[in-house]
C-alpha cells in the first residue's frame, strides 16, 4: 500500500460529498446525474482502496459489479431524461412536483 | 515517488470534478466528467488493480460518457453553440488538466510500479481477476447480465414513441 | 331408566314449537293447531304415565349445560310431587286454552307464529317448573318472558299494542336483574345452583344475609307476577290475544313468582322479615288490585287487575307459611281464572271486538251455556260457599289468623276485606253481563270448539275444593298429603268456621251490594275517585315521575357537560389540530426530489455522526 488507507478514504470522502452536492444544489436533470457517477465512483475507489489494504480480490470484483449496475442505472436514468424532456418539455427539477402532498 | 504521484492524481482529480460540477454548460460538465474518470483509471492502477482500470476507462470515460453527450445532444442541440463559454484563456483548465494526465500517465508507464518487485506490493493480474470473478461471483455476474438485460429492455419502452398518446403524464 | 321418559315432558312442546316454525309454511291452518295442541296434550298425557314418579322425587340428568371451575350446570329435572303438579296444571290447562285458540284465531292471518309461540311458551314454562337448578330455571324465566312479550305484541301492527309488549317486557326484565342478583349471591354463599344443596344449606348462612337474599329473591318474583311495585305491565298485557292472556297472564307465567318462592320455601322460611315482608307485598297488592278491578270498564283490564289481586293471596299465603294454601289457590285460580278470561274472549267475540263492559249485556239470552259459565268462573272468584275459591282463599286465610300474631290478623283483616270487595266486582262483572241493554251483534255465533274447553274449567272452577277439603268439612286434604310441604300453623275448628261464617257473610253482603246497584241499568262511573281507581291508582305516572323523568333529567344534564364535550368539542377540537399538523407537515412534501434526497442525506448524515459518536466513546 503505496498511502495510508485513510488519505485513501479522505479522498473519496471528499468525492462523495462533491458529487451529493452538486445532486442536491444543482436543478439540471444532466447534472444531477454526473453528481451520482462521481458518487458512485467514490465508491469504487473505497473499495480498489480496500481490497488493496486488505490484499483480497473481492474489492475489485465488487468495484466491476458496481461499474456494471451503474451502466444500467445510467442507461435508465437517460431514458428517463429523454422521456421527460419530451413529454413536460423541460429537464429543471424544480419544475417537477408531481409527489407535492 | 508512487506516493506523491498518488497525490498529485488525487489533487487533478479533485480539481476536476469541482469544474465538473460547477460549469453551467453540460458539454463541458462532461468533457471535465472524462478528466476525473481517467485520473481515477489512472489512481485504481496505481492501488494495483490494472484491469479495473482499463474497465474504469472503457466503460465509464468511453461508453457512459459518450452516452451523455448523445442524450445531451437529443434533448438539447443548440447547446453545443450557444453556451460556450467566452474569453482567451477558456482553454486552459481543460489544457492544465489533459496535460496533468498525461504527464502522470507516462510516468506511471515508465516507473512501471507493476512489475515483479515493484513498489506496489499487491496487484490483481487480468488472470486472476477474471478468475476470482467467475469463480467466487459466477452467479453475481448472471444476475447483474439480468439487471443489464432489464435495464435495456426499460430504457427501450422509455424512449419509444407513443402515437397518439404524447405527454400522456 | 324410566326416568330419561322425564324430558319428554318439556320436549314435546319444544318439538311442537321447532316443527311449526320450520315446517310450518306448508301446513294448513288446521294441521297447525293440532300440531301445536297435540304437542300439549302428549306432554300432559306423558306427566299423568309418569305419575308415579314424583312420588320419591326422582333427579334425572341429561347432560352438563357447563362447567366452569366450581359451578356445574347439569340440565336436571326434579320431578317431585310439587313440581308435577304444577306441570299437570300448567299442561292440562295449556292444552284446553290451545283448543280454544285454535276456534277463536281461526281467521288471524299470522297463525303459525301464534302457535310457534306457544308452544315454545309452554316448554320454557315447564323448564321454570320441572327445573332442579337455579340457572336452568333462568332460563326458562327469561323464555317466558320473551314469549310474553312477542305474544302480547302479537298484533304488532298497532302501536300501541307493540308498546305494551315492550313496557312488560323492560319491567319484568328490570326485576330479573335483581333475581339474578340473587342467584349470584346464593351461589357465591353455597357454591351451588342446585335449589335442593341451596335449601339444605339455607341454614348455615347468616340470618342478615338471608333476608336480603330472600327479598332480591321476592323482587324478582314480584316481576313475574306483577306485585305491587312492578304490577302496572299486566294490565298493558291485555292487548295481546285473549288465549295469550288467558293462558300466560292469568293461568301459568304470573304465577311462576309465587311458584319460585315455594320451591326455595326452606330458605325463605328462615328469614321470618322476609316472610312478613312477602305477606305484606301480597296483602297490599290483593288489595290494590281488588280497589282496582271494582271500578274498570274494559273487561279484560278488569280480569286483569282481579289476577294482580289473586296472585297477591298467593304471596300473602307464601308469607303466611302455608305453600300448600299458595300451590291450592294457585291451582284453583288457573281453573276459574282462564275459565273467565276465556269467557270474556268468547263475548269479545260474539260484540265483534267490544271490550266495554257498559255496552255488553244481554248475555244470558244470546249465549245461556257462556253465561252459565261465567256464573260458575265468577262465583269461585268471588268465593262463594263450596266453590274452589273459597276453600283455597280460606285456607290462607286460617293459616294468617292462625299464627296469632298482630301482624298476620291485620294482614288477615284486609285480606278480608280485598275478599268483600273481590266478591263485589266479580258479581259486579256478571250483573253487568247480564244488563238488558242494546248491544252489537257481533261475528255470528260462537265456534263449537270455543265453547267445550270451558265445560271442564267451569266443573273445575265448582268443585276443585275437593283437591284440598279441609278437615273440618270432612275433606281428605288431598293436595296437602301429596305435596308434603309446609302449610302453616293449622287452624283450630273455631277459627276455620268462624271464618267461614264471615266469608259467607260477607258473600251475602256484597251479593246485595252488587244487586242493589248494578241489577238496574247502571252508569259508568265517573269523577275523579273513579278515574284514579281506573288507571291504577295513576301507578304509572307515579313510576314516570319517580323513575322515567329523573333519569331523563340526567341523562339531559349528563347531555349538557361531558357527552356534548366529549363527543363533539372534544373530538372537533383533536381533529383541528390534526387538520392543521397535516397542514404544516405537507409543506414537507413539495413534491421536489431535491428536497427528499436531502431530507435522506441529513439522515445519512445524523446516523453517521451517532456511530462517531458511540466509536469515540
Amino acid at each position: 500500500m503505496i498511502v495510508p488507507l485513510g488519505h485513501v478514504l479522505l479522498f473519496a470522502g471528499l468525492l462523495f460529498v462533491a458529487g451529493l452536492a452538486a445532486v442536491l444544489l444543482r436543478r439540471n436533470l444532466i447534472m444531477i446525474l454526473i453528481g451520482v457517477e462521481i458518487m458512485l465512483n467514490a465508491v469504487g475507489l473505497v473499495l480498489v482502496g480496500a481490497s488493496a489494504y486488505w490484499r483480497h480480490p473481492s474489492g475489485q470484483l465488487f468495484a466491476l459489479l458496481l461499474m456494471a449496475v451503474a451502466a444500467a442505472e445510467i442507461s435508465i436514468a437517460l431514458a428517463l431524461v429523454v422521456y421527460l424532456k419530451r413529454s413536460r418539455g423541460t429537464i429543471d427539477v424544480n419544475r417537477f412536483d408531481g409527489m407535492k402532498g | 515517488m508512487a506516493t506523491l504521484l498518488f497525490y498529485i492524481l488525487a489533487a487533478i482529480v479533485l480539481m476536476a470534478v469541482l469544474l465538473c460540477l460547477t460549469r453551467n454548460n453540460p458539454v463541458h460538465a462532461v468533457l471535465y466528467l472524462v478528466h476525473a474518470l481517467f485520473g481515477l483509471a489512472l489512481l485504481y492502477f496505481l492501488l494495483g488493480a490494472p484491469m479495473l482500470a482499463a474497465w474504469q476507462v472503457i466503460l465509464y470515460a468511453g461508453a457512459i460518457m459518450v452516452l451523455f453527450l448523445f442524450v445531451i445532444m437529443l434533448i438539447d442541440p443548440d447547446l453545443f453553440e450557444k453556451k460556450a463559454s467566452r474569453g482567451r484563456f477558456r482553454w486552459l483548465p481543460v489544457g492544465f488538466l489533459s496535460g496533468a494526465l498525461l504527464a502522470c500517465g507516462g510516468v506511471l508507464i515508465m516507473m512501471d510500479p507493476l512489475a515483479a518487485g515493484g513498489i506496489v506490493r499487491y496487484r490483481l493480474s487480468p488472470r486472476a481477476f477474471g478468475r476470482a470473478l467467475f469463480d467466487e461471483y459466477g452467479l453475481a455476474v448472471e444476475i447483474l447480465s439480468l439487471i443489464l438485460l432489464f435495464a435495456a429492455v426499460g430504457a427501450f419502452h422509455l424512449g419509444r414513441r407513443h402515437k397518439g398518446k404524447e405527454d400522456a403524464s | 331408566m324410566m326416568g330419561e321418559l322425564l324430558f319428554l315432558i318439556p320436549m314435546l312442546p319444544l318439538c311442537g314449537a321447532l316443527i311449526i316454525m320450520f315446517a310450518g309454511g306448508r301446513m294448513s291452518r288446521k294441521l297447525l293447531a293440532a300440531v301445536a295442541s297435540f304437542s300439549v296434550i302428549a306432554s300432559a298425557l306423558t306427566i299423568l304415565w309418569l305419575w308415579p314418579l314424583a312420588a320419591p322425587q326422582t333427579r334425572v340428568s341429561l347432560f352438563d349445560w357447563f362447567e366452569a371451575g366450581a359451578l356445574r350446570v347439569p340440565v336436571e329435572i326434579l320431578f317431585s310431587p310439587l313440581s308435577a303438579a304444577m306441570a299437570l296444571m300448567v299442561t292440562g290447562v295449556s292444552a284446553l286454552i290451545h283448543l280454544y285458540a285454535a276456534s277463536y284465531l281461526h281467521n288471524d292471518p299470522d297463525v303459525r307464529r301464534f302457535f310457534a309461540l306457544f308452544n315454545l311458551f309452554v316448554f320454557a314454562m315447564l323448564i321454570i317448573v320441572l327445573a332442579d337448578n337455579l340457572l336452568l330455571l333462568f332460563l326458562g324465566w327469561e323464555g317466558v318472558g320473551f314469549c310474553s312479550y312477542a305474544l302480547i305484541g302479537y298484533w304488532y301492527r298497532n302501536p300501541g299494542f307493540a308498546a305494551a309488549g315492550r313496557k312488560a317486557f323492560l319491567v319484568t326484565r328490570a326485576a330479573d336483574v335483581l333475581f339474578v342478583i340473587a342467584l349470584l349471591w346464593l351461589f357465591r354463599l353455597t357454591g351451588s345452583l342446585s335449589i335442593a344443596t341451596i335449601n339444605q344449606q339455607a341454614t348455615s348462612l347468616p340470618a342478615g344475609t338471608l333476608t336480603i337474599v330472600a327479598l332480591l329473591l321476592l323482587a324478582g318474583a314480584c316481576g313475574k307476577s306483577a306485585q305491587l311495585p312492578f304490577s302496572s305491565w299486566l294490565p298493558d298485557a291485555m292487548a295481546g290475544p285473549t288465549p295469550v292472556s288467558a293462558l300466560i297472564h292469568a293461568a301459568t307465567m304470573v304465577t311462576a313468582g309465587v311458584y319460585l318462592l315455594c320451591r326455595l320455601f326452606p330458605l325463605i322460611s328462615l328469614s321470618p322479615t322476609a316472610l312478613a315482608v312477602i305477606g305484606l307485598v301480597g296483602t297490599a297488592t290483593a288489595f290494590y288490585g281488588a280497589s282496582c278491578a271494582l271500578v274498570q270498564r274494559d273487561i279484560k283490564r278488569l280480569l286483569a287487575y282481579s289476577t294482580i289481586s289473586q296472585v297477591g293471596y298467593m304471596f300473602l299465603a307464601v308469607g303466611a307459611g302455608t305453600v300448600t294454601g299458595a300451590m291450592f289457590h294457585l291451582i284453583t285460580h288457573a281453573f276459574f281464572k282462564a275459565l273467565l278470561f276465556m269467557v270474556a274472549g268468547a263475548v269479545i267475540h260474539l260484540a265483534a271486538g267490544e271490550q266495554d263492559l257498559f255496552r255488553l249485556g244481554q248475555l244470558q239470552k244470546r249465549a245461556p251455556l257462556l253465561f252459565w259459565l261465567l256464573l260458575a268462573g265468577a262465583l269461585a272468584l268471588a268465593g262463594m260457599p263450596l266453590t274452589a275459591g273459597f276453600f283455597s282463599k280460606d285456607a290462607i286465610l286460617v293459616a294468617c289468623f292462625a299464627l296469632n300474631s298482630p301482624w298476620w290478623t291485620g294482614l288477615g283483616v284486609v285480606g278480608l276485606i280485598t275478599a268483600f270487595l273481590t266478591a263485589l266486582y266479580a258479581l259486579r262483572l256478571v250483573y253487568l253481563l247480564a244488563a238488558d241493554r242494546d248491544v252489537t251483534i257481533g261475528h255470528g255465533p260462537l265456534p263449537r270448539g270455543m265453547i267445550w274447553p270451558l265445560l271442564p274449567l267451569g266443573l273445575l272452577a265448582l268443585v276443585g275444593g275437593q283437591l284440598n277439603l279441609p278437615e273440618p268439612w270432612g275433606g281428605g286434604t288431598v293436595l296437602q298429603r301429596w305435596l308434603q310441604t309446609p302449610s302453616g300453623r293449622g287452624g283450630t275448628h273455631a277459627i276455620e268456621w268462624g271464618l267461614a261464617i264471615v266469608t259467607l257473610l260477607l258473600f251475602v253482603a256484597a251479593w246485595l251490594g252488587a244487586r242493589y246497584r248494578f241489577r238496574t241499568l247502571p252508569m259508568p262511573p265517573g269523577g275523579g275517585v273513579a278515574a284514579f281507581f281506573t288507571d291504577g291508582w295513576k301507578i304509572d305516572a307515579l313510576v314516570r315521575n319517580a323513575v322515567s323523568k329523573p333519569y331523563e333529567a340526567t341523562g339531559r344534564l349528563l347531555d349538557g357537560f361531558p357527552e356534548r364535550w366529549y363527543t363533539a368539542v372534544l373530538p372537533d377540537w383533536l381533529g383541528r389540530l390534526c387538520q392543521s399538523a397535516g397542514r404544516y407537515f405537507r409543506t414537507f412534501t413539495s413534491g421536489y426530489v431535491t428536497h427528499y434526497l436531502s431530507g435522506m442525506a441529513w439522515g445519512t448524515f445524523l446516523l453517521l455522526a451517532i456511530l462517531l459518536i458511540g466509536l469515540l466513546r
